[in-house]
């Protein structure tokens, strides 16, 4: 009896071993991601050249409630993955209404290369996929644009 | 541009990151690592069956829908591959499957990164499963009227 209760004692903390470790691992490939596009995002401020891409996107992201600059998080998120636009995210000054949508936004849409190559593998199309994440990522923004 | 102020900038704002992150994911992973090792899963099959039932999934599609809603849209598929190779997922099962998926993935991994960023949990998670319900409730109901073509299957 209780050999059996160690028994599972030890899974436990095998498994407690292990997703530690996973976790270090995770995070450490995160790190390689954020820190970069941090100094990136910060580098784009500084040099201005976040401006000029406002202006430009400003138009299209007041539809969406958000500034121009969170154009950047949009294309980093969708692109590259969702460390990379919590990289750009924390670098800039955002408000919580703002940080609702890019997550709700973000949260149906992102990694689009990477996933829609996993969903691939299934067997479903990949244009299925895009167009049902940027749609629900776009009419969620909108939505929410209003409503908050 | 001060490259002195630009490098002070880079190297405490995204180290604030970080140690923040670490404080979610590790511990998280952690749990999650547990929760995978233990049959804590079958349980949460059992609840979850009245939404398969609603989404018009069989049983057979509740393990890799929770294991896709949990863990990820990887972890998901490789499932979802492994029980279509075994004949277990009809071609339905397998399209309504990946709607939820594609939408409604890695819940606790992908809510909590927003939630280091200062978005609310609660609504995030539950905006999200809301609406991947709804859209593969519809999906579901869309795919009993048409036929699928067979060339998409792996």
């Amino acid at each position: 009896m209780s050999n059996r209760i160690n028994g599972a004692d030890n899974v436990l903390v095998d498994s407690g071993k292990r997703g530690l470790k996973k976790g270090m691992i995770t995070l450490w490939k995160l790190t390689k991601i954020v820190v970069p596009v941090y100094f990136f995002v910060t580098f784009l401020k500084m040099s201005h050249a976040l401006d000029t891409i406002s202006i430009w996107f400003e138009p299209a992201m007041q539809i969406i409630g958000l500034p121009g600059e969170a154009s950047v998080v949009l294309v980093l998120g969708n692109f590259i993955n969702l460390y990379a636009s919590i990289g750009a995210i924390a670098s800039m000054t955002l408000t919580i209404k703002q940080i609702t949508i890019l997550s709700v936004m973000l949260s149906f849409s992102h990694s689009l290369f990477l996933e829609s190559a996993v969903a691939k593998r299934t067997g479903v199309s990949i244009a299925l996929v895009v167009f049902i994440r940027l749609t629900l990522a776009v009419v969620s923004g909108i939505i929410l644009n209003i409503v908050l | 541009m001060d490259f002195v102020l630009f490098m002070k900038e880079s190297i405490l704002g995204s180290s604030s990151s970080v140690l923040t992150m670490a404080k979610i994911i590790i511990p998280l992973m952690t749990v999650m690592e547990i929760l995978k090792d233990s049959n804590v899963l079958d349980k949460i099959s059992n609840k979850i069956s009245p939404i398969a039932k609603f989404l018009n999934i069989s049983n057979n599609a509740i393990f890799p829908l929770i294991i896709g809603l949990i863990f990820g849209l990887s972890y998901g598929a490789g499932v979802i591959i492994e029980s279509a190779e075994e004949n277990n997922l009809s071609k339905r099962d397998l399209y309504t499957l990946m709607v939820f998926l594609v939408a409604c993935h890695a819940v606790i991994e992908d809510t909590l990164l927003f939630v280091v960023v200062g978005a609310s949990l609660w609504f995030l998670l539950g905006i999200r499963l809301i609406v991947a319900i709804i859209i593969t409730y519809f999906a579901s109901r869309v795919l009993n009227k048409i036929e699928i073509k067979d060339k998409a299957m792996l």
